[in-house]
């Protein structure tokens, strides 16, 4: 029955996700290059920090390009979402409350596209970069272009804050939020519909499935998604910065592509995506913390993503016997 | 009779803006039968089917289900009735599991506070299930992407049963499957049958109707001709009841000798396009068709000449001159032209105006300074525009603003303006009303008459045995029949198309096939 459908043997080395070659050999040379400062347990939390912002504004745009769509507004909604939080303790609103406001405005942006591409039949490039102009645009004008500060005690500890003393915060809350959409993607309808829409809309709709719906869930979920991003963002820094999201939506997209998602096809999944987003993170660090100037850190970084990319349809290839 | 049919479809009459697609077709399906619908491409088969699984509303006429009446608003509606079709383009979600795929729209739930969860589990046993009972060796957790089309295609089969469906339609199901997969298939059949599902099978390959069927519905240019048990007809008398028309004498043609040999193909392989050995001759002066059912290899052979596919092996003579492996580009530069299939997506450029698309392939050969002279240019697209008949307000209109025919015509300049001598066309006349449809026959005709050579693809009977001089005959990849004009009977010709031996004239072709026969 088996060897049927999988004529090739598979060897060992053929299951490992091929990022994760990439991801090792970085390690192990900045462990090297970086003579014992890079490879410590503090640098590796300070990673995990760094990389789980850009994790949860990641997990939304995997589950868009599941879709065969895109979402170009991440950035600008993850800016947003922090704006308005930081905009309403600001005002005196209590941390709790506000913050759940910056969620909420994600989700009413992530609406809005949904909205527009799955019921007007938008296509998602262009619905999405309007929204990324109007969101970006609103927190600009809400901020009066400068940066805002609040630090209500739950909102620090919501960024800087260790569980238990020990775990930061924005790794729980990147690991939690991971937890959820993990579940909603395999485990539930909703996630099985994500990846139908990619693979085949046409026969999914003549199955009975509402495309339309589970279309504009799948933006509204990305929206929510960059609201808790935005919101851990500007609790990591007690403020709120008018363009502290500028471009981020690339490195998500970035992330998932590496991560081994494919724009076709619905291929793909969430737990590539982690492995996309650690390489671009420790990426970062590593440059850093070996000393290169930050010109040539988007470079190297530039250099680094296509090789990635490339060994990624190279090994892929190869697994599928071509 | 005393069963109550599954499925009843009375007078259905359904037209598509200028096309009569069926016309008072009347069709039933009992339970535990195999319904064969046969009929040429362009006989309104897959309409009718549209019709019955929700795609297309009909104008008039009555659809009843296991006896009530019923309205198809949609495809969903039909398959909650219990008629579940088989696309030849499967249905499937390619990076879901088998048993994601087969509960695709009606996910079981686990239990109460966990109620928004998927259960994979019972999903994947009721999936074994469905797949045990037909004897498929699927295994419900692998990932569609990786099965092959046999299997992809027993996963529809699963789906379907296990929304109980009692009505299967088939389109075309044996196509792409090998002859071991085939059997299987038939077996599956059967066992389907004897549950009592109806099914109703669509195909093209004539020898397979006594093997599967039991009854069988003609269509002939979207009129029903009969119903018949399979076992009353032979294989001839089907092809009779397909084609039997008369071929008007509406073809325009001036007859005259071929002249010098303009192209030649030697034993062209291509395992990727799916050609076999093929072989043929083309000279000027002469239009050429080629005949066969749609994926019998006809569009693939005529891009492989063309250069636009690579070939394995074979070679092809231009005016004597070897071109085997050259681009399309070179090919063009030596005098061939292609007007291909879909005119929209590979023959015009729809947003720019018919100047633009009449000099596109000639730009090199009119301006060769590569300065393009806009008063040459309105002369040479003029002269096209007058001797085509182009119904244009200007030259400077959109393409995409023109008619079916128009384009057409537009596409034919193009290459007229490279001075190209062996041109070939695929379906040149698809989709385009009966005046200019003349108008392009009479053309390719005059065309012929100044010298050039024509190889002619094309779906639509008449116009193949009215305007060819010779037909060859193209059947799974491989040319298996040659006509000269007075042998191209149109029995003949379908029969040859769908693989009958005995149609042949050339005894080497029928060494050929009558392996394949038995």
């Amino acid at each position: 029955m088996e060897q049927t459908c999988q004529p090739v043997q598979k060897k060992w080395f053929d299951r490992v996700p091929p990022v994760l070659w990439v991801l090792s050999i970085i390690i192990i040379w900045f462990a090297v290059a970086s003579r014992g400062s890079f490879f410590t347990i503090p640098n590796f939390l300070n990673i995990a920090v760094q990389g789980s912002v850009l994790l949860i504004l990641s997990l939304g745009a995997t589950c868009v390009i599941l879709t065969e769509g895109i979402d170009l507004s991440l950035g600008s909604i993850l800016t947003l979402g922090g704006v308005i939080a930081v905009l309403a303790m600001y005002r005196g609103v209590p941390a709790i409350p506000a913050m759940l406001a910056g969620v909420a405005s994600g989700f009413l942006c992530g609406a809005i596209t949904g909205l527009l591409i799955a019921r007007g039949r938008l296509p998602p490039f262009i619905a999405t970069l309007g929204m990324s102009g109007l969101a970006a645009g609103a927190a600009v004008v809400m901020t009066n272009a400068s940066s805002i500060y609040a630090d209500p005690p739950a909102f620090v500890f919501f960024g800087s804050g260790r569980l238990f003393g020990v775990v930061p915060m924005p790794i729980v809350v990147a690991a939690l939020t991971f937890g959820v959409v993990y579940v909603i993607l395999y485990h539930t309808p909703f996630g099985h519909y994500i990846f139908s829409l990619g693979g085949n809309e046409a026969g999914a709709a003549l199955s009975g499935v509402n495309t339309v719906l589970w279309k504009f869930m799948t933006y509204l979920m990305a929206g929510g998604l960059g609201g808790v991003a935005g919101v851990l963002m500007a609790s990591r820094l007690h403020a709120a910065e008018p363009t502290i999201g500028l471009r981020w939506e690339f490195d998500a997209i970035a992330a998932t592509i590496i991560g081994g998602t494919s724009f076709e096809k619905g291929r793909g999944g969430i737990r590539g995506t982690v492995l996309g987003v650690l390489l671009l993170a420790v990426m970062r660090n590593g440059l850093n913390v070996i000393g290169i100037r930050p010109v040539y850190q988007a470079v190297i970084l530039g250099a680094v993503l296509i090789i990635a990319i490339i060994f990624d349809v190279l090994m892929k290839k190869r697994q599928e016997g071509l | 009779m005393s069963i109550a049919p599954l499925v009843r479809l009375t007078n259905i009459t359904m037209t598509f803006p200028g096309v009569r697609a069926l016309q008072n077709v009347s069709f039933d399906l009992l339970p535990g039968e195999v319904h064969v619908l046969l009929g040429e491409n362009g006989a309104g088969k897959s309409t009718l089917m549209k019709v019955l699984a929700g795609a297309y509303q009909p104008d008039s006429g009555e659809i009843e289900i296991k006896g009530h009446k019923v309205r198809l608003a949609n495809p969903q509606h039909a398959q909650q009735l219990g008629v579940s079709t088989i696309y030849q383009e499967f249905n499937l979600v390619p990076y879901l599991s088998v048993a994601q795929n087969i509960y695709l729209g009606r996910y079981p739930k686990r239990q109460a506070p966990l109620g928004f969860l998927v259960d994979h589990k019972t999903m994947r046993e009721d999936s074994r299930k469905v797949l045990n009972s037909l004897n498929m060796d699927v295994d419900p957790a692998s990932i569609v992407a990786t099965l092959g089309v046999a299997q992809q295609q027993m996963v529809e089969v699963a789906k379907a049963l296990s929304i109980d469906a009692q009505v299967l339609i088939m389109d075309e199901p044996t196509a792409t499957l090998t002859d071991r997969e085939i059997e299987k298939l038939f077996a599956m059949i059967n066992r389907l049958r004897e549950r009592g599902m109806g099914i109703i099978y669509i195909s093209h390959r004539l020898n397979e109707v006594h093997q599967v069927g039991d009854r069988v519905t003609v269509l002939r240019d979207g009129q029903l001709v009969d119903t018949r048990d399979v076992k009353d007809l032979t294989v001839d008398q089907m092809v009779h009841m397909m084609v039997g028309r008369d071929i008007s004498n509406m073809f325009p043609r001036t007859y005259q000798c071929p002249g010098e040999e303009a192209l030649r193909v030697r034993n062209l392989s291509s395992a990727r396009s799916g050609l076999k050995g093929i072989d043929l001759v083309l000279h000027t002066g002469e239009i050429v068709g080629l005949a066969g059912l749609v994926g019998s290899g006809r569009t693939e052979l005529v891009r492989a000449i063309f250069g636009a596919d690579p070939i394995d092996c074979g070679e092809i003579f231009l005016f004597g001159n070897r071109v085997t492996g050259l681009s399309p580009t070179q090919l063009v530069d030596k005098g061939m032209g292609l007007l291909p299939e879909d005119r929209k997506a590979t023959g015009l450029a729809l947003k720019l105006p018919v100047s633009e698309n009449v000099v596109m392939a000639s730009l090199q050969k009119l301006f060769p300074n590569s300065v393009v002279d806009l008063n040459k240019e309105r002369t040479v697209v003029d002269k096209y525009v007058k001797d085509l008949r182009i119904a244009t307000p200007s030259q400077k209109r959109l393409v995409q603003f023109l008619s079916g025919g128009t384009q057409q015509k537009v596409v034919m300049a193009k290459w007229l303006a490279t001075e190209s001598r062996v041109l070939i066309f695929d379906e040149p006349t698809r989709g385009i009303d009966v005046g200019a449809k003349a108008e392009i026959h009479d053309f390719m005709d005059r065309l012929v008459a100044q010298g050039a050579a024509v190889l002619m693809v094309s779906s639509d009977l008449p116009e193949v045995l009215g305007m060819s001089d010779r037909v060859y005959v193209m059947h799974e990849g491989a040319v298996v029949g040659e006509f000269a004009r007075d042998d191209a009977k149109a029995e003949r010709v379908i029969a040859c198309a769908m693989g009958r031996a005995e149609a042949t004239t050339q005894d080497q072709v029928q060494d050929d096939q009558s392996g394949r026969e038995a």
